[in-house]
């Protein structure tokens, strides 16, 4: 059963709705009218009523950017029985009834972002989706306006593990209140934002106090179990990141304190890393790689181990599970 | 209305390439995804040779049912399979692979060059051209009034535009009458339906819109605006109510085919019918180029480099096909235009040519050979073929997949040479397209047999003239003559004459020539 004000607006413009949904039948192979019918009951319905609650006049207009919102999920089996997972559907639950304020006032452009934020962060492979909507849901009741929803949301996508997005993250921070800023980066101790900035912004490893943050992270793995690679992965450093040949596959590696991401690269970009990867020195004996003073213990056989490092961070890469282990360089 | 199929333009790239990723991360690629937020209607900054493969992409999976992918691209190995008694071969490419009938007419927008139309009644050539002029930001309103429909009573007032009547009867000097011109004129897409109804005398008028951009009535002259031109014609042979003259025919730089619809998307018929939909009406504002795209994307075509190895191939190729030995007493007249001019019976120049071998030799096959007009198409949608793939040079397949279109009735066949009589070879009779792309590659494995990517000693000698003559001695001078002398008589030593070696010993008499002028000249200092 849908609320009585969600079926009045349904109702009162039910050609059109229907309309819509032949129209989604023809573009979409896979959308089904069982499923569809489904999502608006459990997912757009308790949207629908957040807004009624906010201001009804905006009801029929938010039911509409909803529906179709919806029909392209279905379609696109985003959510419903075929969808890969159910994350989407619990966050048109949990997560969107909370930002009824903003999907009142922008319901198209809303609804949308968040529906493209969640796809796009389960699509990173490692990224914890389970983090970022949880997160949001807290921050929710704090954002006022669509843009400091848009930035609090790339905050928590670089750290529910998009490493990628950390400076991006880091600079668009900027744009919001102190406190606010402060809280979606899980630093609602400090009392300056500027001083937070300085030591976040300079160290990728940089955690705090944070449980989200770890010293160490783990990428790739065995292309017959799932993973990345379908040969042991060559690993070189450029900059603050690293270039990976894997077979006839080259990835750009990202890795900080909240995860480790790859990215499609170029066979010019890893050739180009020789010439750029700066000088490391260490030695591997008694299970243990050895860099200065420093002793890390290793889960691998030695033999095979391919060993190089960035300013911040330390890959190794073992052709025996074909898993690229990263560590901050640093000593906490 | 956020739903709307024929409106829809993806966002993903449509020529995805690892290595151009940017690695400059933008956080806001978090909120880029399946579902159009507001931010999707923002007009974005987009690459032109980006805008033209989305245009494409838009045209191929919502304005065009049943498109054929016959202009093939490999990435590695392709899938075939040998079908039926006939042994014809199903390719299955492994490449991003493109439609002519789409991607021929837009390169003909990007370059405003001039493009026909051919096939049967009802296949869609004139919805095809209205695609294009609305490319071009014409409504469709527009480029319908403003199309040309050819038929016999065509008067060339009708094409141009009528003398101002008050003016007919009061001027008392050419110069006075004042000319109504045609609308259409001005349209930066011109569109001439049925060109082959039009009489002959108005085809004259038309060829001098085509050739040289203006129209001229009782000496008015209006300069049109430079753009691309789209015909169509049921019968690529002029077989309408008057024969198309030559040189009109000459001025169409692409022939492309409206290949049959193929009933399996019958389905899709059926939805533009219920739906009422018109695609042509419908196209995307953001794929609208202004005519200074039109321009930038014009320079950009012109910037696309020809590495030498392509050029190369398309001289050897090009000098296959104008040599006729016994049309001339005089070197330089051995031509199959020397005997076309003299008006000569064709099946008595090739029975006296002998000596050759007429299956092997490339030359045989055509009646004629190839005008500077036809190379310079040749080149020129090479290069924008190169850069609607995203390419900044020409790649050998670039220049193999569009030779057909450009050459479609420029290299006309001898359907009584001994090639065509085989009968494997049987198809290449009707099928021009791929007679032409055979006739490419024929020519491309003798170029490799010849092993002329390494051993091209004219070719070094012309490399080593066009280092310029500065500083180079009588000495030097006279050591060049006597390596070109020495060449030639390797070259004839013994060997049949065909058209690639002709072609290289003209090229070596010029040489001859220069370095003997200029020798001339440093003994009179």
């Amino acid at each position: 059963m849908i609320s009585q004000a969600f079926a009045d607006v349904l109702a009162a413009g039910r050609n059109g709705f229907n309309h819509r949904v032949r129209e989604a039948q023809r573009i979409f192979p896979a959308f089904r009218a069982e499923a569809f019918l489904r999502f608006l009951e459990e997912g757009v319905d308790g949207v629908a009523v957040a807004v009624e609650q906010v201001d009804r006049s905006r009801l029929p207009a938010t039911v509409l950017a909803a529906y179709d919102v919806a029909l392209e999920l279905v379609g696109r089996s985003l959510v419903g029985p075929a969808a890969r997972s159910q994350v989407l559907a619990e966050a048109w639950r949990g997560l969107f009834p909370r930002l009824a304020r903003l999907i009142t006032a922008h319901p198209t452009q809303v609804l949308g972002m968040l529906s493209n934020a969640i796809t796009h962060i389960e699509g990173i492979a490692g990224a914890r989706i389970s983090q970022w909507t949880e997160e949001m849901t807290a921050l929710a009741p704090h954002l006022e306006t669509v843009e400091q929803l848009r930035i609090a949301g790339q905050v928590l996508a670089w750290r529910s593990g998009a490493a990628h997005f950390r400076a991006g993250a880091i600079a668009a921070a900027a744009a919001l209140p102190e406190a606010l800023a402060l809280r979606a980066f899980g630093a609602g101790d400090w009392s300056s934002w500027q001083a937070f900035r300085n030591d976040v912004e300079h160290d990728p490893w940089w955690g705090d106090d944070d449980l989200h943050a770890m010293r160490e992270r783990r990428v790739g793995s065995f292309s017959g179990f799932g993973g990345q690679f379908a040969t042991p992965p060559e690993i070189r450093a450029a900059g603050e990141v690293f270039f990976v040949k894997s077979g006839d596959r080259y990835f750009l590696l990202i890795a900080d304190a909240y995860g480790a991401v790859l990215q499609p690269a170029g066979a010019d970009e890893f050739e180009h890393a020789i010439v750029v990867q700066p000088r490391f020195d260490y030695s591997l004996r008694d299970g243990m790689l050895r860099v200065g003073s420093r002793r890390i213990d290793l889960d691998v056989p030695e033999p095979g181990l391919a060993v190089c490092a960035s300013a911040a961070t330390i890959a190794i890469a073992s052709p025996y599970t074909h898993a690229i282990r990263l560590l901050a360089r640093g000593e906490r | 209305m956020a739903f709307d199929f024929f409106r829809k333009i993806s966002r993903a790239p449509t020529n995805p390439r690892a290595t151009v990723r940017p690695r400059e991360f933008d956080v806001a690629d978090l909120y880029r995804g399946p579902v159009a937020d507001s931010d999707e209607r923002e007009p974005v900054d987009t690459q032109l040779d980006e805008k033209l493969r989305q245009a494409y992409f838009w045209i191929v999976n919502k304005a065009i049912i049943s498109p054929h992918y016959d202009i093939e691209y490999n990435d590695g190995p392709a899938q075939t399979f040998t079908v039926g008694d006939s042994k014809r071969v199903l390719t299955l490419p492994s490449g991003q692979s493109y439609s002519s009938y789409v991607l021929l007419p837009l390169l003909t927008f990007a370059t405003r060059r001039k493009c026909l139309f051919v096939g049967g009644p009802g296949r869609g050539k004139t919805a095809s051209a209205i695609l294009m002029g609305v490319l071009a930001g014409a409504s469709v309103r527009e480029v319908r009034r403003a199309m040309q429909h050819g038929h016999p009573q065509m008067t060339i007032a009708d094409l141009l535009g009528n003398p101002l009547p008050a003016d007919l009867i009061n001027a008392k000097d050419m110069a006075e009458i004042r000319i109504a011109w045609r609308s259409w004129l001005s349209m930066r897409v011109k569109i001439v339906d049925e060109y082959n109804r039009i009489p002959t005398r108005t085809q004259s008028a038309l060829l001098t819109v085509m050739g040289d951009n203006y129209a001229e009535v009782l000496n008015q002259v209006f300069e049109c605006p430079e753009s691309a031109w789209f015909l169509t014609a049921n019968d690529e042979q002029g077989g309408g109510n008057y024969q198309v003259i030559e040189a009109l025919r000459d001025r169409i730089d692409v022939i492309v085919q409206a290949l049959a619809f193929n009933p399996r998307f019958l389905e899709e018929l059926l939805v533009r019918i219920e739906e009422e939909v018109r695609p042509e009406e419908l196209m995307p504002p953001e794929l609208i180029f202004t005519a200074e795209e039109v321009d930038a994307m014009g320079r950009d075509i012109r910037a696309v480099e020809v590495p030498e190895g392509v050029r190369r191939r398309l001289e050897f190729f090009a000098s296959q096909f104008e040599l006729a030995e016994m049309a001339g007493g005089q070197f330089e007249y051995m031509t199959k235009d020397t005997a076309r001019l003299s008006g000569i019976a064709w099946h008595e120049l090739a029975a006296a040519d002998n000596g050759r071998d007429r299956m092997k030799d490339l030359g045989c096959q055509t009646r004629n050979g190839l005008s500077v007009r036809n190379l310079m198409t040749l080149l020129l949608y090479a290069k924008a073929l190169a850069y609607f793939r995203g390419n900044a040079e020409v790649e050998l397949e670039d220049l193999r997949q569009v030779l057909p279109f450009a050459l479609h009735d420029k290299l006309q066949p001898d359907p009584d040479a001994p090639f065509f009589a085989l009968p494997e070879n049987a198809p290449y009779r009707t099928d021009r397209v791929s007679w032409l792309r055979r006739l490419f590659d024929l020519a491309n494995d003798e170029y490799l047999r010849l092993d002329l990517d390494r051993t091209d000693a004219v070719g070094e000698l012309a490399k080593q003239f066009a280092l310029g003559l500065d500083g180079v001695g009588e000495r030097d001078t006279r050591a060049r003559l006597a390596r070109i002398e020495k060449l030639i008589g390797e070259l004839v030593k013994g060997r049949k004459l065909y058209g690639h070696l002709y072609d290289d010993l003209l090229k070596l008499k010029y040489l001859h020539q220069r370095y003997t002028n200029y020798l001339a000249w440093l003994r009179a200092q």
